[in-house]
């Protein structure tokens, strides 16, 4: 993991846009349409080589392989485990991220109805020991990520990769005696992907949404349930982290990337010493949307867990603006003096790619991230970069 | 005019959601249905009762009339702000070659606007715009009219709808104080021109014409806001991009204009509002503040609304660290957005209002919103920011005030 140890470095959440060739090419795949496979994995292999390129353009120092040959950043689970049968469902999560909000602005969200995940309308419900059989896939997206890695200059290289609780949000358990033993069991089966990715040098970035956004799923929860119910999963997300060290882990929350009001996020203050006691080296943490821009003030309080370092979002997935390269300093100076200059990484609030209005946004997006963490480096080094 | 004597007082900049009913009876109306005029007015005057009372309990010092006698016949519309000024002037020909027909290039000294298609943002983010699910609506863009003959002002009996049901609706809401928007002689010259010599003839046109709408608000007693989104938005329709310098002067003209439509009115009852266009875009065109502040500051109002709550501009509070707001004066800065269906929390609106109060003085600060939110945010995501807007101004006066 990198510290911004003379200027203030930059990444990102995970998602970019994906070419609509290889869209159309991911999606059949999973859809169980035809596809011819050679025409996919010759695309995919050049699609990441040009997306970890754009990135490098963009000014960005840790890359990733933009999730490409996913339908999303969690649902591309179901071809990497066994042990469980589909059913016919309505489309609908186990768990909604947008339960809490509906219950007070019902007329909006039947006015935008969510479009749900890619992938087809069916509901896994685990029916036997889980076990991991994504070898494959994700040796080829090792691989993919090492060949288009070659051609660039770039700091550091991630990989994401989901966490149990937020498979949980959409696999019933018919097997398992409890969640717990269902929890802990997928966490035994990601293991060997978290490893896998280590093991070829990447920094392994764990997805977890869940960690903050089980609370929208829960409406009726209470605080201290809430604080139980997560604390679990943490463990269970430690149990899959086993044996890796911390400084190749870094953890990503966010409050669940739908584009509603978000009126009833959890705070982060009530979560802060929970996302901390993930095993991870370094934390990326939604933080400049309208509902959690004010969070900074957290870190007045709550230091970081020692040689961790700090990702903060300083630009959204939330709107269309791009944000203005003054902002994005302002936000990273506000960080830096609480935590350490070398402590604070750029970064954003969730995945962009499949999340703003236009991939050009995106990358619009990437260059006011870089350009404002040039600007941060002045004020905080009081030099260019 | 209100000012923040003893807590942060709350307005906003106007458009707020219409009620399904009423959007049903403006689209009858442009569509040509026929209207009973009576039940019409009956559903307009209880939806503007209804509004300002619901502005009142969501703790809205300063309401308005939700900009509902400016007619909005669809759910997403982002132009009846100005569109409306087509009804109520004289001279027009609807069925006329209209604005925006070719793109125009500016030169050195010599500031143009070309047209919407040609604007400078929509052109970097072509495919962007060109993409129907990309999320940058602006809903319905009926094209303008032309000015054929001399422009007058022939709403008087429009504005005197809106400023009866207005004060009607305070009345039984118990409030005192409330605003009106009326849009400013340079946007509304925004229309084809087939018969004044000039531009700035027509300007002037406008001007004069205008000028009636903003005398019936002031002498009802009404607080009137002007709406000039071209001052700041003009920018990304000059194309190319032009010097500070010429679009200064060109902007100046508009403010001269405005500021002779409202000569000899109290301007302790004007504010004025500033918008860089409130489409849901990349908007990295938009001009500084820093560069406009100045001309905004030449307008003989009292009051300056303008966005500060979005990304594209939260960061320019600290122009007011270097230019002077004067002592006289007050601000309505945007501390919600409809940049975003993500409604503010109520810690970062007072964060926002602090950071301005501290640079300017906690009296001379009333929280506002970027634009108005009526067609922009679904309903339901506009009164859940007016009610964070009023939660932080709450927030930040007890810091404000300890």
């Amino acid at each position: 993991m990198l510290y911004s140890t003379d200027r203030i470095l930059t990444t990102h959440a995970g998602s970019l846009p994906r070419p609509p060739d290889l869209r159309d090419l991911v999606l059949a795949k999973a859809n169980g349409t035809p596809y011819d496979p050679a025409a996919l994995d010759s695309r995919l292999r050049s699609a990441v080589a040009e997306v970890v390129r754009r990135q490098a353009e963009c000014g960005i120092d840790c890359v990733n392989d933009g999730e490409l040959s996913k339908t999303n950043f969690t649902d591309y689970v179901r071809w990497r485990i066994a042990g469980y049968e589909t059913r016919p469902s309505s489309g609908a999560r186990r768990l909604s991220i947008t339960a809490r909000d509906e219950t007070k602005f019902a007329g909006y969200f039947e006015a935008n109805p969510r479009r749900w995940s890619l992938g087809p309308p069916t509901m896994p419900v685990c029916v036997g020991e889980l076990r991991y059989v994504g070898q494959a896939d994700l040796a080829r997206d090792l691989d993919n990520f090492k060949a288009a890695l070659a051609g660039v200059n770039v700091a550091e290289a991630f990989l994401p990769a989901n966490t149990p609780g937020t498979i949980e949000h959409w696999m019933l358990n018919e097997h398992y005696q409890d969640d717990e033993a269902f929890v802990f069991a997928i966490a035994d089966t990601m293991h060997e992907e978290y490893q896998a990715i280590v093991d070829s040098g990447f920094l392994l970035q764990i997805d977890d949404p869940d960690l903050p956004d089980g609370w929208n799923c829960l409406p009726d929860i209470t605080l201290p349930e809430y604080r139980n119910y997560a604390a679990m999963r943490v463990d269970a997300l430690n149990h899959a982290l086993r044996g890796i060290p911390k400084d190749k882990v870094r953890l990503h929350v966010c409050w669940g990337s739908h584009h509603g009001p978000h009126h009833d996020d959890i705070p982060l203050k009530d979560i802060i010493d929970l996302i901390f006691r993930v095993d991870a080296g370094s934390f990326s943490i939604e933080a400049s949307n309208p509902c959690h821009e004010h969070e900074w003030r957290v870190f007045e309080e709550v230091k970081l867990p020692e040689g961790a370092t700090l990702i903060p979002g300083v630009v959204g997935h939330f709107t269309d603006f791009i944000e203005h390269p003054d902002l994005v300093a302002e936000r990273l100076v506000r960080y830096a003096r609480l935590v350490g200059r070398e402590n604070v990484l750029a970064g954003t609030d969730c995945g962009l790619g499949t999340r703003v209005g236009h991939p050009s946004i995106c990358w619009a997006k990437f260059e006011a991230l870089a350009e404002g963490a040039r600007r941060a480096t002045k004020i905080l080094w009081g030099r260019a970069c | 005019m209100k000012a923040s004597l003893d807590h942060i007082i709350t307005s906003h900049a106007g458009s707020l959601p219409r009620p399904d009913g009423l959007i049903a009876a403006n689209r009858a109306v442009e569509t040509g249905e026929p209207v009973d005029e009576q039940a019409f007015q009956q559903t307009l005057s209880a939806a503007v009762a209804e509004v300002v009372r619901y502005q009142h309990d969501l703790g809205i010092d300063i309401p308005g009339d939700g900009e509902f006698g400016k007619p909005m016949g669809q759910r997403v519309n982002y132009g009846s702000w100005w569109r409306y000024s087509w009804q109520r002037l004289g001279g027009l020909d609807p069925d006329g070659p209209g604005f925006d027909t070719a793109p125009r290039r500016s030169g050195p000294g010599e500031v143009v606007l070309t047209t919407f298609r040609d604007r400078r943002d929509r052109s970097q983010f072509a495919a962007a715009y060109a993409d129907p699910e990309s999320g940058i609506t602006t809903g319905p863009r009926p094209p303008a009219p032309t000015c054929v003959a001399p422009i007058t002002y022939t709403g008087h009996d429009a504005i005197r709808t809106d400023i009866a049901n207005f004060k009607a609706a305070m009345r039984a809401a118990g409030v005192e104080e409330g605003f009106m928007s009326s849009v400013a002689p340079g946007s509304a010259s925004r229309i084809g021109n087939a018969y004044y010599k000039s531009e700035e003839e027509l300007l002037y046109a406008c001007a004069d014409a205008m000028r009636e709408e903003y005398k019936a608000i002031v002498e009802a007693g009404i607080i009137l806001q002007l709406d000039d989104p071209a001052i700041a938005e003009n920018w990304d329709m000059v194309n190319p991009e032009p010097t500070v310098e010429d679009y200064r002067k060109f902007s100046m003209l508009r403010v001269e204009a405005l500021n002779h439509a409202i000569r000899g009115l109290p301007e302790d009852r004007i504010r004025f509002h500033l918008c860089w266009g409130s489409w849901h875009g990349p908007h990295m065109t938009d001009i500084p503040m820093r560069d406009i502040v100045g001309v905004m500051l030449a307008i003989n109002a009292h009051a300056y609304s303008f966005e500060a709550g979005n990304v594209r501009h939260e960061h320019e509070w600290k122009v007011w660290q270097e230019v002077k707001l004067p002592d006289d004066k007050l601000m309505l800065p945007g501390v919600v957005s409809h940049a975003t269906n993500v409604v503010e929390h109520p810690e970062l609106v007072a964060e926002r209002i602090l950071r301005f109060a501290n640079v300017v003085g906690r009296d001379r600060v009333i929280a506002s919103t970027d634009c108005g939110l009526g067609g922009r945010v679904h309903p339901q995501i506009a009164w859940a920011k007016l009610e964070a807007l009023a939660q932080g101004a709450a927030l930040a006066s007890r810091q404000l005030w300890r």
